[in-house]
């Protein structure tokens, strides 16, 4: 049989819970990547906002949607599906994301003007920053002028170094250094946890 | 431009939420992290002087204020068009660092999308990956 199932077709039954439509394997994941292969380059134009994804800080959750505030005033819903992914500071469970998290979301737009969601990223940061001083699991950083605690996580954190695979071990970050940190930030606070930091070793 | 290959890595812009409050619009005054822009490392001469990827062996050409790059993840083999909208990534401070997807791999950072940019043809969370950009 040779059905093709366009993907916001797809979004929009498994967000609206249609009978009938399964997600995940029978069509192919929702994984941001897969979901991409869908969507023309030419067909957004560059410089101006992605109309399919979404940014903002969360203000509600009302069973599977998120509500949030974007820094330029746009009022975002997200509607979250079985087959969203979903991370803060690992991959993780949408019951993980709470009022107060930043997000960046990614999906496809439905007709009511909800991002049904292919990812959702609670509170991820990727700073290029300063190492200013290190003492007891904590990375002080000087981003944009502006102080960062950056907390390395016991069994979560890893170090990249020169491109070498990630290790637990991050005590070879020095002190005077330029490093990259993907974390998540701890919401209200100048603080992160490290999901990977790469470095020079 | 003939195809230059490096890392690709992600940034917020726009005064946004957390660490992002405070990043302002960026050098071109534009940038906003779920607008599909980049920073350059050669936007202005002031921004050269601040991201030196000749140190690091990269000779880019003078790029300003909206111009378009496409950039292809060399993961995936996404491809996602922006324009310029803030000077960096910081390259020298990289030099010579590797990133790879299996035997894939590219050096030195030359390129730094949105968030919206970067999720187009990545997943946020893998941060930093090899690309060509044209």
């Amino acid at each position: 049989m040779s059905t093709t199932i366009d993907r916001r077709r797809l979004l929009t039954g498994a967000a609206l819970g249609a009978a009938g439509v399964v997600t995940g394997s029978a069509f192919g994941s929702f994984a941001p990547e897969d979901a991409l292969a869908n969507d023309a380059v030419s067909a957004l134009e560059p410089g101006m906002p992605d109309p399919n994804f979404a940014e903002g800080l969360v203000r509600s959750i009302d069973d599977d949607v998120i509500s949030a505030l974007g820094s330029d005033g746009t009022l975002w819903r997200v509607r979250v599906t079985s087959g969203t992914s979903v991370w803060k500071l690992t991959p993780t469970t949408f019951d993980k994301v709470a009022v107060g998290d930043g997000l960046y979301a990614r999906g496809a737009r439905l007709d009511d003007g909800t991002l049904a969601a292919d990812s959702v990223w609670a509170n991820i940061v990727n700073l290029k920053a300063h190492v200013v001083s290190i003492s007891d699991r904590k990375i002080h950083l000087d981003h944009n002028d502006e102080r960062i605690v950056a907390h390395v996580m016991p069994g979560i954190s890893a170090a990249v170094y020169n491109g070498t695979p990630a290790i637990s071990d991050v005590s070879m970050v020095q002190v005077d250094s330029h490093v990259q940190v993907l974390g998540a930030w701890i919401p209200g606070t100048n603080e992160v946890e490290v999901s990977t930091i790469y470095a020079a070793a | 431009m003939a195809a230059l290959t490096c890392e690709v890595s992600w940034f917020c812009c726009g005064n946004s939420w957390g660490p992002c409050g405070t990043t302002g619009t960026g050098a071109c005054g534009t940038c906003h992290s779920g607008r599909l822009q980049h920073a350059w490392p050669n936007a202005s001469q002031a921004c050269w002087d601040i991201t030196r990827p000749d140190l690091c062996g990269i000779n880019l050409a003078r790029r300003t204020c909206g111009h378009r790059h496409t950039t292809t993840s060399r993961c995936t083999g996404r491809a996602v068009a922006t324009t310029i909208a803030d000077c960096g990534p910081r390259t020298k401070s990289f030099c010579g660092e590797r990133s790879c997807c299996g035997s894939v791999c590219e050096s030195n950072r030359a390129m730094d999308l949105t968030p919206a940019a970067y999720s187009r043809i990545e997943s946020l969370s893998t941060g930093l990956r090899p690309c060509q950009v044209t």
